[in-house]
């Protein structure tokens, strides 16, 4: 080549490198652009991204509050243990590991049923199951020592809700199980079974279910904690980076009374029935009983289906609670509020008397409404008609009642209505109307109708809740109680504004000495239980009846059926004259209300008295 | 003294600029491997044995790399041919010649012999160039693409074209048949999509511009990586701190994706630092290839310097989300000792066709 196309050659080759290497640099200067626009302007979103990969966040759950009584003795409270726990979803063959970690470890042929019962469910949802509990220091050692061999098990310490009184406080307390959806503001999702947590009951995340476990969820739950770690990108947990420790449950300080409580399983023994008390100073409930009752802490800590099953099919219904369900014709106890709407009314007045031949007649059809003593009680006035529990006399002053306005008066005390400012699943029963009737039955409201629930029969129901609440307003002489289990104090629970129910003072005098009278009185109906004990008791008994008959010949036919006969009933207060407790006490198929309740109310007013 | 180290052909600007490179290179590498010494170790002694090939190449003449450019890339297809029958299939692709306990990725080699072997073909043809030759150098292009392409190993083909398509230009192709050629290229682009490319490809491009839309799959690595380039900040947070990169959530963080690394934990005064060195790198192949004593030499190192240059930032933009996943490492930095290899051979040609000078009239 000659020199000056040497040189054009030259000249072409460096235009071209220069155009190459300007494209080189301005590639140079995109990714630059693109590397700062990471780092610098998008810095905090990347930052973030980055946090969310490597930090994982495990809600750490809290204990929960435990439950005392009114004198502060603990009713429920958290059982702790050392526990063997074992991780299904990492064992193959149940059977195969239990006989692994028999020679280990004693099991009772319970618990390995027990294990077995539970081990597929656990596996299949990834959650631990404990296989046994209460671990001796030896038994500990023991696996300690052969821990490698089992990475599927470890020994750590979990709780249990425990109950030295399981099964009379059964239905107050309720049970937990495992938590549905439970929101915690610090940890920002929904708490269900399914969550991964950092457990402290050895059921998992649990809520209250019933009881006051239930009501009082959100106080006794606490606040879960957190614990962030570090993982990589297979999920693999690194370290811990930031603990926060849970925040335990509140505490509830309940007017319960657990001597009280006692005296009332004892004094029911076997028998259905609901025994209801309540302060009249505070409206603090502190017995709530029902018989027959289950046990919280097997509910509550895992019971076998088949027992469970056992539960469900008993025909006496353990799982139902008839201090708050159990609806019963409130028979003769409705007699003092009908003598109260009839002095409210002036319908009629504590000197009127009656003549009461044992029966009363309808004037419109002549139809016969009998009382329960052959011959009656001749001449009575409101207090003997309260004292010997006349029929007639209270069939005579309902007959005069308009039934809209008995029902508004029934209302007032309590009836047809939740009364119980805490109580879970609470029954209102119902308040029978002439409106209620024809909807029900298409048939409207006759007088008998009334005349029937003079006595406490017919279609009024109530509750021995709704009992305990009207006997405590008629003790405290018209002022109306918000009963509730939970300390008002605790500051948990609100009052509320109530009505009073207005009769005079010479009224409620009188009315607590004729009550007086039918415990303490010659000829009271419920005078049997007088000498058991040493103060003075007001109340009034009932018998309600469950089939409507005309003559005892024909009920003692009936009685041999037992879930036939009659129910007994008492509401009483005392000690007179300045009464602190109101009780209700129903027993199924307990027949004569004064000498088969009253006993019991007794007890359970002696026990709450100290006596 | 003077006399005879000037008898020593070495470039101190290339020299020392790789050095620094390769010894931050060491560094990176170390966090990158989770503090596996071994690896940094193995790294280490490549580099050693690369440093002393660059020097050695450098003191040929560059006419002993002319006058055996055939030679070269005939050995280099000859290797291909022994990968496609005899090489081990890795992650069912065939790219490596084992030798005893030795292997080597035989297109690193073509890379090198594909631009040497055009300059000689071309540096003596009279401009324009003609298009006798111009066919001749594009099927030599072309089938040198081919014979990569299909280990398969796209990314490495289309380097290995363009180290080709650099030497052409360079040497004089004709402004009016490259654009002509554009035009045919943007007009078949559809037909390349449907035909040439595999499934897996068109999901690289697709998630490129999507990466969010699959980010547990295809979009995987783009997003984790810029997660981890984009958390890095200014100052990056410090070595060995990276929490992408130690926890495992970057892929391949020893090979491809040792940039995000560095630009996780050294920020992005840790990347303009990086990208500062590659750049002068650059810039002084760019002052040799114009002050090179022959046109032989000027094509040489400008096409290797460029191939280079593409490798380079076909990586980095990769990382950075700017273009798809191809399989790229980064040069001089990524672990890997073919890459390492080949790269030393190429700045020893280069500094051999820089610091040769032939004493022309002027």
């Amino acid at each position: 080549m000659i020199f000056e196309e040497r040189q054009v050659e030259k000249n072409n080759f460096s235009s071209r490198a220069i155009f190459l290497f300007t494209l080189v640099a301005i590639s140079f200067l995109a990714v630059l652009f693109q590397v700062f626009s990471l780092q610098v302007s998008s810095y905090s979103s990347y930052e973030i991204a980055a946090l969310n990969n490597k930090n994982y966040s495990i809600p750490v759950q809290p204990l929960r509050g435990e439950i005392f009584d009114r004198k502060g003795n603990v009713i429920i409270r958290n059982e702790q243990t050392f526990d063997l726990i074992t991780k299904p979803n990492l064992i193959d063959d149940p059977e195969l590991f239990l006989n692994l970690i028999r020679p280990v470890i004693y099991l009772s042929a319970l618990e390995e049923a027990q294990y077995l019962e539970k081990f597929t469910e656990k596996a299949f949802v990834n959650k631990e199951l404990v296989l046994k509990k209460s671990l001796t220091a030896e038994e500990i050692a023991r696996f300690n020592v052969r821990s490698f061999g089992f990475k599927n098990a470890f020994i750590d310490k979990r709780h249990r809700r425990m109950s030295d009184y399981p099964q009379i406080f059964s239905h107050v307390l309720g049970y937990t199980s495992r938590a549905d959806n439970q929101y915690d503001s610090s940890v920002g999702i929904p708490l269900n079974h399914w969550v991964d947590a950092e457990l402290t009951y050895a059921n998992g995340l649990i809520q209250g279910k019933t009881g006051l476990e239930e009501t009082y969820n959100q106080h006794l739950l606490g606040k879960y904690g957190k614990r962030i770690y570090e993982i990589n990108s297979r999920g693999r947990l690194v370290k811990t980076l930031k603990y926060y420790p849970p925040e335990k449950g509140l505490d509830l300080m309940t007017n319960l009374d657990i001597q009280a409580q006692m005296s009332a399983a004892k004094a029911l023994g076997d028998r259905k029935g609901a025994v209801v008390a309540i302060d009249l100073f505070s409206g603090g409930i502190n017995v709530l009983f029902s018989a027959p009752n289950y046990s919280t802490n097997k509910l509550s800590n895992g019971m076998s289906v088949k027992e469970f099953e056992n539960l469900i099919q008993d025909p006496d219904k353990p799982f139902f609670n008839r201090a708050l369900q159990g609806r019963y014709p409130p028979a003769s106890t409705i007699k003092p509020a009908i003598g109260m709407f009839g002095l409210t009314n002036k319908l009629v007045g504590w000197d009127d008397e009656i003549d009461d031949p044992g029966f009363f007649t309808l004037p419109e059809n002549g139809r016969i409404y009998r009382g329960w003593k052959k011959g009656g009680h001749s001449n009575v006035d409101l207090k003997k008609a309260l004292m010997v529990s006349s029929n007639t006399y209270f069939f005579k002053l309902a007959y005069q009642a308009d039934m809209k306005e008995l029902a508004s008066y029934f209302s007032l005390l309590g009836f047809g209505d939740r009364v119980c400012s805490d109580c879970f699943d609470e029954d209102q029963a119902f308040l029978p109307t002439p409106e209620w009737k024809y909807k029900n039955f298409n048939v409207p409201w006759f007088t008998g109708d009334t005349v029937n629930i003079g006595v406490g029969q017919g279609y009024l129901i109530a509750t021995p809740m709704q009992l305990a609440n009207y006997i405590s307003i008629v003790a405290n002489k018209g002022k109306v109680l918000s009963p509730s289990i939970v300390q008002v104090d605790s500051k948990i629970l609100k009052t509320e504004e109530n009505n009073e129910i207005s009769l005079s003072s010479l009224d409620w005098a009188k009315m607590h000495d004729a009550l007086t009278s039918v415990i303490e009185g010659d000829y009271g109906t419920a005078r049997s239980i007088k000498s058991l004990k040493n103060f003075q008791v007001a109340g009034k008994s009932g018998t309600a009846e469950l089939v409507s008959l005309d003559s005892k010949e024909a009920y003692l036919e009936v009685r041999d059926t037992e879930l036939l006969r009659d129910h007994s009933i008492i509401i009483a207060f005392g000690p007179m004259p300045n009464p602190q407790y109101a009780v209700s006490v129903v027993i199924e198929n307990g027949e004569s209300g004064g000498s088969v309740a009253g006993p019991v109310a007794i007890e359970v007013l002696k026990s709450l008295l100290n006596e | 003294m003077n006399k005879k180290f000037a008898k020593i052909h070495f470039d101190p600007y290339l020299f020392f600029s790789l050095f620094f490179l390769t010894t931050f290179g060491l560094f990176f590498l170390y966090s990158a491997s989770n503090a596996d010494i071994s690896i940094v170790v193995k790294q280490l002694i490549y580099i050693i044995l690369g440093f002393v090939l660059m020097i050695s190449v450098s003191q040929a003449d560059p006419d002993l790399f002319r006058r055996t450019s055939m030679l070269f890339i005939i050995f280099s297809f000859f290797l291909l041919g022994v990968t496609f029958l005899f090489g081990p299939e890795i992650n069912g692709a065939q790219r490596w010649v084992r030798v005893g306990s030795f292997s080597f990725q035989s297109s690193e080699l073509l890379k090198l012999a594909l631009p040497i072997f055009l300059a000689n073909f071309l540096f003596d043809k009279k401009l324009p160039i003609q298009s006798k030759e111009i066919i001749t150098t594009l099927s030599i292009i072309f089938v040198s693409f081919l014979l990569v392409a299909r280990q398969p190993d796209l990314g490495t083909g289309l380097i290995v074209a363009l180290s080709g398509l650099f030497v052409l230009f360079l040497s004089g192709l004709s402004w009016s048949f490259i654009s002509g050629a554009l035009v045919i290229l943007v007009i078949s682009s559809p037909l390349i999509w449907n035909s040439l490319l595999q499934p897996f490809q068109q999901q690289r491009i697709a998630t490129l511009f999507n990466p969010e839309s699959d980010p547990f799959g295809a979009g995987w690595n783009i997003t984790q990586s810029k997660i981890a380039v984009g958390s890095g900040g200014i100052f990056g947070k410090g070595f060995g701190e990276g929490s992408q990169t130690q926890l495992n959530f970057l892929p391949e963080t020893k090979t491809d994706f040792i940039f995000s690394v560095i630009g996780e934990e050294f920020g992005f005064l840790g990347v303009f630092l990086l990208l500062s060195i590659y750049f002068f790198i650059l810039m002084r192949c760019l002052y040799l290839a114009l002050s090179a004593r022959d046109r032989f030499c000027r094509l040489v190192i400008g096409g290797l310097s460029l191939t280079f240059a593409a490798n380079l930032i076909i990586n980095l933009c990769m990382v950075v989300g700017l273009i798809p996943v191809v399989g790229m490492p980064l040069p001089f930095i990524s672990r890997g000792g073919s890459s390492l290899i080949s790269l030393f051979f190429a700045f020893g040609i280069i500094t051999s066709m820089g610091t040769h000078k032939k004493f022309l009239p002027q």
